[in-house]
């Protein structure tokens, strides 16, 4: 369902997104997210630093993270369909980390011919801890 | 020894700017991610679609940045440095797609400071708010951004 678009009347409480693998993270990605951005904090490009910062080296941008799960609401609902998104960041994001992000539908609404899902939103890493975690509404087309 | 950190701030609304949104940096942001949608990269795909151009990825808004307005001259005001820095919490609502050419006014304020104790020691949560309006001065996105600054 790549790139899909799903209707409003095909969508269930309960029903998981298809989970989205992203990484292993390699340096560059930050490099280019860094350049992307505009967030060129060393933190997340000099061992060095974020070592003397007591952060045990280098990690992810906690944004490219809510990139991934961004993309992976969009590649099911669509481009231009996410109304609201929200996201803690539970756990730094290291290199070589593989970063799966999850959603799960919590419930349907429809008002005035606006049709909305609420979601509950996750990125894990390889041991299954959580990395983000948050809440989105995306509008969806009507089949009517 | 904890660093202090100015509660002062709390109130204060940075000095607005304006963002004009360039195709190739939607571009550069959705590569980055490793987002390859064709609604953000495929100028034939937005010309055709609802919104007559490419539109930009949720999180592009993150972006808008202003040298008046960014981190690094909030963290001076707060009496600190990146070093100390975390990003806690983020969130975008979204009105209406952001497209290329479209120049955006960007206000940012700093809603509230509180310190409390996390895992590793005591920390500051600074919040912030940014509206993201048109040219009809219509909000089409607003951000909430939550800072974490190890004290």
């Amino acid at each position: 369902m790549k790139y899909g678009r799903v209707y409003i009347e095909d969508v269930g409480v309960g029903d998981e997104l298809p989970p989205l693998v992203k990484g292993p993270i390699q340096q560059i990605q930050l490099t280019r997210y860094a350049g992307a951005s505009g967030d060129f904090n060393p933190i997340h490009q000099d061992d060095e630093f974020a070592k003397a910062a007591g952060m045990g080296g280098v990690f992810a941008h906690g944004m490219l993270s809510m990139g991934f799960v961004a993309q992976a609401l969009t590649d099911w609902s669509g481009a231009g369909s996410v109304k609201k998104l929200g996201v803690r960041f539970a756990a730094l994001v290291r290199l070589k980390d593989t970063v799966t992000c999850k959603g799960r539908v919590l419930s349907k609404a429809s008002k005035d011919e606006v049709h909305t899902v609420e979601l509950e939103v996750w990125a894990e890493n390889q041991r299954g801890e959580k990395v983000v975690a948050g809440r989105a509404t995306v509008a969806l087309p009507s089949r009517a | 020894m904890p660093i202090q950190i100015n509660r002062g701030v709390v109130g204060k609304e940075f000095p607005p700017y304006v963002v004009t949104v360039e195709r190739g940096k939607i571009k550069e942001f959705a590569r980055a991610i490793g987002d390859l949608n064709p609604f953000y990269l495929d100028d034939r795909v937005g010309q055709a679609s609802e919104w007559g151009d490419v539109i930009a990825p949720p999180t592009f808004a993150v972006t808008f940045r202003d040298e008046s307005a960014d981190t690094g001259a909030l963290l001076r005001e707060l009496g600190t440095d990146i070093s100390r820095v975390l990003h806690g919490e983020q969130e975008f609502e979204i009105v209406r797609q952001l497209k290329p050419g479209e120049s955006y006014l960007c206000r940012t304020r700093v809603v509230d400071v509180y310190e409390k104790a996390g895992k590793s020691g005591p920390m500051a949560f600074v919040i912030r708010e940014t509206a993201i309006s048109d040219r009809a001065n219509e909000v089409v996105a607003t951000l909430r951004h939550i800072t974490v600054i190890r004290l």
